[in-house]
């Protein structure tokens, strides 16, 4: 309990202290820094359009949140996620577009979307197993693998989309059909909101009961705080880091699948998103815990929206969010080293 | 000689120096990599350290209108990233992979916003930059020519050489012997910085002649993979990027050709470099697995 009230307190500082950085760096760079915090918050949160945008931008980053939460957890560098999400999508696209296209459909269609996120899943997973087995036959780091396997990702993606994937439709345009809409997920709540928000909670959740309430959970956490400890417990510990690199993947993999039932409705020529590498942030600042990760993709769509009333008013680039993400998660990362250590001091006494 | 001699010869020119183009700043950042590598630090963040000094070369340049001034800048940056990352890891002992991305995120976020502030100012004349001297080649290329003769030379000849492989492998026995392992620690992460700026600055005011937003694509990743495909040695290391530099040569050169993409798609030879890098990884024994030390914080927790 002590150490969870520490963790908040640690994470609300980072945030406060990131803030006050990025605006005394606005100041020195001639901007007006009251002006712009101003309207950063108010073009956050102001009208619920803001917050149904905000939780559009929180949801795929949800799931690749959660995909680098569990797997840092046992300590396995998955930083793939990024290809694992686009490989995700693909497969949604393919399933909906090429397999079972619904043509006329006037409605949603659970169980073809189901299908479809369960493909989404599989080749998130599929794509992460690559790594997983080279890690654990082949002694490959799985840092290095997923990072040349997120370029190998971005290309065949390419591919797939000039290929077998493009739509008949626009001679000009390299992309996949677009959805029908039988596989639109529900819009509502606050406008704009698309019910795939509620898929990445109900995710986070079950992570969370997997990880706190079952011994494979248990086994994961004992891999990440010692793998020597936890073989020596009798947890098989390679089959546990390929089973998590597994999950992980598929996590990322319907993100993929979501996002494009939600917002894209057709995958695009691959554009520099980055939902993977920035759900490793999401990750670190929510401490790897589920319900942190959740709080923290939240934080990060309010950024990301309140950056853009920024960019329309004071014409800087919305990517002035990522420092204020990157400051928070690096002065996080330092204030759970103390926390870490201290703790481990305070039991050793 | 004939006509088709000639023909092949152009070709094989080609590779060649687009080769070297493409190995330049990736054999300059590994440099500092593998040094850093070997004393048992790694940094992921390589890739933000090279993206900075692209954007601070080109900010540079435009600003002082000397592109002598862009790359001592880029060096600066370079320089300053990798102390706040030498602050985090070694001095607050936060994991090194971890910080390594927050580094990368940090910088994406800043050289884009640098460069959209950029944009806005008013000061936009072109700044003069580098032109290639021989062989299509930039004097970056010679420098990194001599100043991997020289590592290599210090890490092999000198006390700090064997000071570097025991920060790796025996931090313990290296602060016996009365090394500070942090400091030199921190110092070697900071020639790291500055080699990483100096190759960020390639891309911009040498090969490229302007910024572009995630100019690296990448760039910094490759580094890494090519630092432990080159097994830490320098020479390994060289090996390992002219190879990757002959592959993306042979990609450049297979899709300029007329008829080349019409069958197969372009990413497919896109691919190429990656996937040989990867399969070549696997099929690495694992006997030796790099510095024993590599990405642990000194002194350890517990």
């Amino acid at each position: 309990m002590k150490r969870a009230v520490l963790d908040v307190a640690a994470i609300g500082g980072a945030i406060a202290l990131s803030i006050v950085l990025v605006a005394i760096g606005l100041r020195v760079a001639g901007y007006d820094a009251t002006g712009v915090l101003r309207e950063w918050a108010v073009s956050a949160g102001g009208t619920q359009a803001d917050w149904a945008q905000v939780f559009n931008n929180a949801c795929p980053l949800i799931f690749t949140g959660l995909a680098a939460g569990v797997a840092f957890r046992c300590g396995v560098f998955n930083i793939g996620a990024e290809g694992q999400f686009l490989l995700g999508s693909a497969a949604l696209a393919a399933f909906a577009t090429r397999v079972w296209p619904l043509q006329g459909a006037e409605s949603p269609a659970y169980v073809a979307m189901a299908l479809g996120i369960l493909c989404a899943g599989i080749a998130g997973a599929m794509w992460a197993g690559v790594a997983g087995v080279l890690e654990r036959w082949r002694g490959v780091p799985v840092v290095l693998s997923t990072i040349l396997l997120n370029f190998i990702a971005l290309l065949l993606l390419g591919i797939l989309l000039e290929g077998p994937l493009r739509t008949g439709e626009h001679k000009d345009l390299v992309q996949s059909d677009t959805l029908t809409m039988a596989y639109w997920l529900p819009v509502g709540g606050l406008g704009t909101m698309h019910a795939g928000i509620f898929v990445a909670v109900a995710l986070a959740v079950a992570s969370w009961l997997v990880q706190a309430r079952t011994a494979f959970g248990f086994e994961l956490l004992t891999t990440g705080l010692n793998p020597v400890a936890a073989r020596l417990a009798g947890v098989p510990v390679a089959s546990r880091q390929l089973a998590v690199m597994l999950i992980s993947g598929a996590l990322a993999g319907i993100g993929g699948g979501i996002q494009l039932m939600g917002v894209e409705g057709h995958v695009l020529t691959p554009t520099s998103q980055a939902y993977g590498y920035m759900g490793i942030a999401v990750a670190l600042l929510g401490r790897l815990h589920p319900a942190g990760i959740v709080l923290a993709a939240v934080f990060f769509g309010l950024l990301d929206r309140g950056a853009t009333g920024v960019e329309l008013t004071y014409q800087l680039p919305p990517e002035i969010a990522n420092i204020v993400k990157a400051a928070c998660v690096l002065m996080v990362l330092v204030a759970s080293a103390y926390i870490g250590r201290r703790q481990l001091a305070v039991r050793q006494r | 000689m004939s006509a088709n001699d000639s023909t092949v010869l152009s070709a094989a020119e080609f590779m060649l120096r687009q080769a070297l183009l493409g190995a330049t700043p990736l054999v300059l950042a590994g440099y500092g990599e593998l040094v850093a590598q070997r004393a048992g630090v790694i940094n992921v963040g390589i890739e933000g350290l090279m993206l900075m000094g692209c954007i601070a070369a080109y900010a540079g340049a435009v600003a002082t209108q000397s592109a002598a001034m862009g790359v001592a800048a880029a060096i600066a940056v370079g320089v300053l990233f990798a102390l706040l990352f030498a602050i985090v890891t070694i001095w607050c002992r936060a994991d090194q992979i971890v910080t390594g991305t927050a580094i990368n995120l940090l910088a994406l976020g800043a050289s884009t916003t640098a460069w959209g502030v950029l944009r806005n100012s008013s000061n936009n004349t072109p700044p003069p930059l580098f032109e290639p001297i021989v062989f299509g080649q930039y004097w970056l290329f010679f420098f990194t020519l001599a100043l991997g003769v020289a590592i290599w030379v210090w890490l092999r000849f000198t006390r700090a050489g064997l000071i570097v492989q025991a920060l790796g492998d025996a931090p313990d026995a290296a602060n016996a012997a009365g090394v500070r392992v942090r400091l030199w620690r921190t110092l070697i992460v900071l020639g790291a910085g500055a080699c990483a700026g100096l190759a960020g600055s390639y891309l911009s005011t040498m090969r490229g002649h302007s910024f572009q937003i995630n100019m690296t694509a990448g760039a910094g990743f490759l580094v890494l993979a090519l630092v432990i495909f080159g097994r830490w040695t320098l020479p390994g290391l060289v090996l390992a990027t002219l190879l990757f530099g002959a592959l993306e040569g042979l990609q450049a050169y297979l899709s300029a050709l007329p008829n080349a993409t019409a069958h197969v798609p372009h990413q497919l030879f896109e691919m190429l470099p990656y996937a040989a890098t990867l399969i070549a990884l696997a099929a690495l024994t694992r006997s030796r697995s790099g510095p024993i030390y590599l990405g642990r914080s000194w002194p350890e927790e517990r």
